[in-house]
């Protein structure tokens, strides 16, 4: 194995990855490819600094971790240092999926016919002007040693489908999606009636979509909706790194503060099934259950063992890294609303006029959260009526959470298969997130 | 049998930045390779990572031809050409140094702030080469600076931020960026009137023109599902409406002027919209073919996959106004944060503007509160567009600002 240098913190993660594509656009066939390689990311740390280096140069790791070292200020309290006593040290095998659901084992061409079988509900549509399918899979076996001692091997893996298609009726064009993404092959198998609804459903909205009048509305966001929301209002805030050596950013989210409604829990955990299932982090730590948010009080963060031995808080497994490339940071894994007691007719009722957001293109956090709906309709008498055209719903992040007035207790995690969460310079790193129907007081609509 | 190799060489130094001090130091070294096969009508292609045996690919390459993937292109032929273009601060141990001296004034001048993110010096070099005289060479390095800034009194995650990118280390006038956005954000002004204002964007912030990115798709515009299709020819927008696909360095496109199929442009430029009117969309190979437009050379793709139609670089030609003479004596605001804004299908355009600032055409004047501004594409790029500014903002390379009237409310 590797000699670690001396009285410095070091490790070293090797990702074993395989990957397929498959990309068609009306019928033809634009890319079919499977992607495997080796590379690596290696890091020393001399209690003052990091140093990083990522390679492709398998035979040069150990090079790599000896000029790291060269770079660093020898350390004889190394050992003592906060950050380095919080890493886990794990040692031995975690693999979680087994033999006969490893895709990478799996042909193309069967993989082809998989998403080709698909297309021709897409066709039936005359409203479809312009089609997209894309396949994508990936497995990444990850190799984990420290010189604390870890001697870790996990496996990742996600596999999924999109297919996006153009609708033109008339002077009007929509585009939409059916979208589904998991772990195993067999999630994505025996969809044609969820692909048939949706195409079903994106039909209606162009056909009937009007402008909003703009103006302040309750909201119900559809779990997809509610789970973007929990993301990106709530979940990046959560992150530690955003804390660091900052005493008001410290004191502002101090544990035990109250955040939201009583009604409102977001928990994040990386061993639910889906994009986000991370079993371990990449910095070797077991991931846990993190309840960001429990009946509105702050009750917890996300950590990397940096971020955990700055605020003397527990480990959680959230350091990840996008890909061999870049060195983990704080991110989260699969962010969602705890379900609540209502049915979806009682969340509606007493509604008069307002907006459900059933899917969205996007979603942002700051100060002021947006959600970017694809398909809205208006809520009339406690019922959903007509399809709605919106650019945008905004509103302040932490007057929302108050105004969170109903859950369902149905309730859904979602993986989509493209796309994913951006932070800083790395994306897209896949995360799962999802939740009941929610109903808030008022939102912007424009 | 077309034979062709294409190599992509990233290497990169990098300075992390965590309040407002150096967190980490990271090198990136990645070599990909790929080898395609193509016969006119199929295409096959192996890829690699690190050091490659190219034999290896040869017979993986051959091996996904049988795959029957279609590529009724022809290859790029008899086409040489290198460029070469450096920058400064490559070298770790400067970029570090540098990357201090600029720290340490920013806590003497901004102690009410703190800055993190990163500083980088990045090289890509790409050879695209084939057995039918095709031989590319480009080798581009850049400078890249970019924090984020944080007002120690505030709870936000990020309160602003700074940065720029291009080929020569502008110490003295990245400071100045900051400390001048520092500056106006710490004055709070009052609200401004609802109405029509001039709004001024960084020219590249792709918030305010990304519609333009769905209506312009090759693909999306030959099968009738853009705005713009059947506009080919038709003057759409303002006069002052030039819009240009890219691959000059200049234009501050740091990847190599060629596209994925080894189409090179003019001066590295196309005009997809010309003083107003729609010429081309942008497209690939075999969109063009397809669809009967023009190659634009907007091929991508990843490097060991099919070349497929992928998203260029766009960029608005200047006008021959200052951005003080676009403002026309007037104020103008400013947007420096604008984020999950959107358009509607039918071309509608709202966003709130998370942090926008006064602007006289030379100095932010203050901070404004957060708003929400409001326009439709048509009109963004019609009657309401002022142009781009001719001058680079404070002199920063590739920092030029674009100009349109806009409606703006209180969010």
């Amino acid at each position: 194995m590797y000699s670690f240098p001396d009285n410095l913190y070091s490790d070293v993660r090797v990702e074993d990855v395989s990957k397929s594509d498959i990309v068609v656009s009306l019928g033809r066939t634009d890319n079919m490819k499977e992607q495997k390689y080796v590379a690596a990311f290696v890091r020393v740390f001399d209690g003052e600094r990091w140093y990083y280096s990522s390679t492709t140069n398998l035979d040069s790791i150990q090079e790599e971790l000896d000029r790291l070292a060269s770079l660093a200020k020898e350390n004889s309290n190394i050992e003592e240092n906060s950050i380095v006593r919080k890493f886990e040290v794990n040692k031995g095998s975690y693999l979680s999926y087994k033999e006969g659901e490893d895709f990478s084992l799996v042909s193309l061409r069967e993989k082809f016919d998989l998403l080709s079988s698909y297309f021709p509900l897409i066709g039936k549509s005359e409203l479809v002007k312009f089609w997209r399918g894309q396949y994508i899979d990936q497995r990444v076996v990850k190799s984990f040693f420290s010189s604390k001692g870890a001697d870790l091997t996990f496996d990742y893996q996600r596999v999924g489908f999109r297919l996006l298609y153009q609708m033109v009726c008339g002077e009007d064009q929509f585009m939409d999606r059916f979208d589904l993404a998991g772990n195993k092959l067999d999630e994505i198998r025996g969809l044609h009636e969820e692909v048939r609804r949706t195409i079903k459903t994106s039909e209606d909205f162009i056909r009937h979509a009007k402008p909003i009048t703009p103006g302040k509305y309750p909201v119900v966001l559809s779990p997809e909706a509610a789970g973007v929301f929990a993301h990106e209002s709530f979940g990046h805030k959560s992150e530690a790194d955003f804390m660091l050596g900052d005493r008001t950013m410290m004191e502002e989210w101090k544990i035990g503060r109250k955040v939201g409604s009583e009604i409102l829990s977001i928990i994040d955990d990386g061993n639910k099934p889906g994009v986000g299932h991370v079993v371990f982090d990449d910095e070797g730590t077991k991931a846990v259950e993190t309840h960001l948010i429990k009946d509105g009080y702050l009750s917890g963060r996300l950590h990397s063992a940096e971020t955990a031995a700055a605020l003397e808080e527990e480990l959680t497994g959230n350091a990840r890294a996008v890909n061999f490339e870049y060195e983990p940071v704080v991110r989260m894994t699969t962010t969602f609303i705890s379900p609540g007691e209502l049915s979806f007719e009682e969340l509606l009722s007493g509604i008069k006029d307002g907006v459900f957001v059933d899917s969205l293109n996007h979603g942002s956090g700051m100060s002021t959260f947006t959600l970017a709906p694809n398909r809205a309709y208006l809520i009339r008498e406690g019922k959903i009526t007509e399809p709605v055209k919106i650019s945008v719903v905004t509103g302040s992040v932490f007057q929302t959470l108050n105004e969170i007035e109903g859950l369902t207790e149905d309730f859904k995690l979602l993986s989509f298969s493209l796309g994913g969460c951006g932070k800083m310079e790395q994306f897209p790193l896949p995360v799962g997130f999802g939740g009941p129907f929610v109903r808030v007081r008022s939102l912007n609509i424009h | 049998m077309t034979e062709e190799k294409l190599v992509v060489h990233y290497i990169e130094n990098a300075v992390k930045i965590v309040q407002t001090r150096v967190s980490s130091l990271r090198k990136k070294d990645v070599l990909r390779t790929s080898v395609r096969l193509y016969d006119g009508k199929t295409m096959g292609v192996a890829g690699s990572l690190g050091e490659c045996d190219e034999k290896e690919l040869n017979t993986r390459a051959k091996r996904s031809l049988e795959l029957g993937i279609p590529y009724p292109s022809e290859a790029t032929k008899d086409l040489e050409r290198e460029e070469y273009v450096q920058s400064d601060l490559q070298n770790s141990a400067e970029l570090l140094e540098a990357t201090e001296e600029i720290l340490e004034r920013l806590r003497i001048d901004q102690p009410e702030f703190s800055f993190s993110h990163i500083f980088r010096s990045s090289k890509i070099e790409s050879q695209l080469r084939n057995n039918l005289g095709l031989n590319l060479k480009s080798s581009r390095e850049s400078v890249s600076l970019s924090l984020v800034i944080k007002d120690k009194k505030s709870s936000n995650i990020i309160d602003a931020m700074t940065g720029y990118e291009g080929r020569k280390f502008q110490k003295k006038r990245f400071i100045e960026l900051t400390n001048m956005i520092c500056d106006a954000y710490k004055n709070q002004l009052e609200g401004i009137e609802e109405g029509e204002y001039p709004v001024v964007f960084m020219s590249d912030d792709i918030t305010y023109y990304k519609k333009l990115y769905e209506s312009l798709n090759g693909m999306l515009f030959a099968t009738g599902g853009s705005l713009l299709s059947g506009k080919t020819d038709m003057k759409v927008f303002s006069e002052k409406v030039t819009l240009l696909q890219t691959r000059n360095v200049m234009d501050g496109f740091n990847e190599p002027f060629f596209d994925s199929e080894g189409t090179v442009n003019d001066a590295d430029r196309f005009a997809l919209i010309e003083n107003g009117v729609v010429r081309s969309p942008y497209t690939d190979k075999k969109t063009a073919s397809t669809y009967s437009l023009p190659l634009t050379g907007s091929a991508g793709g990843e490097f060991d996959g099919l070349p497929e139609l992928g998203t260029p670089m766009l960029k608005f030609s200047e006008s021959e106004e200052t951005i003080k003479q676009l403002l026309g004596g007037q104020k103008g605001i400013f947007v420096l944060i604008a984020s999950g804004g959107d358009f509607t299908q039918d071309g509608h355009f709202a966003t709130p503007a998370q942090l926008a600032f006064l602007f006289d055409g030379e100095r932010f004047i203050g901070r404004l509160p957060e708003i929400s501004i409001s326009s439709h594409l048509y009109d963004m790029f019609g009657k309401d567009f002022r142009g781009v500014s001719s001058n680079d903002f404070l002199g920063l390379e590739n920092a030029k600002l674009t100009v349109m009237n806009m409606k703006v409310e209180k969010l």
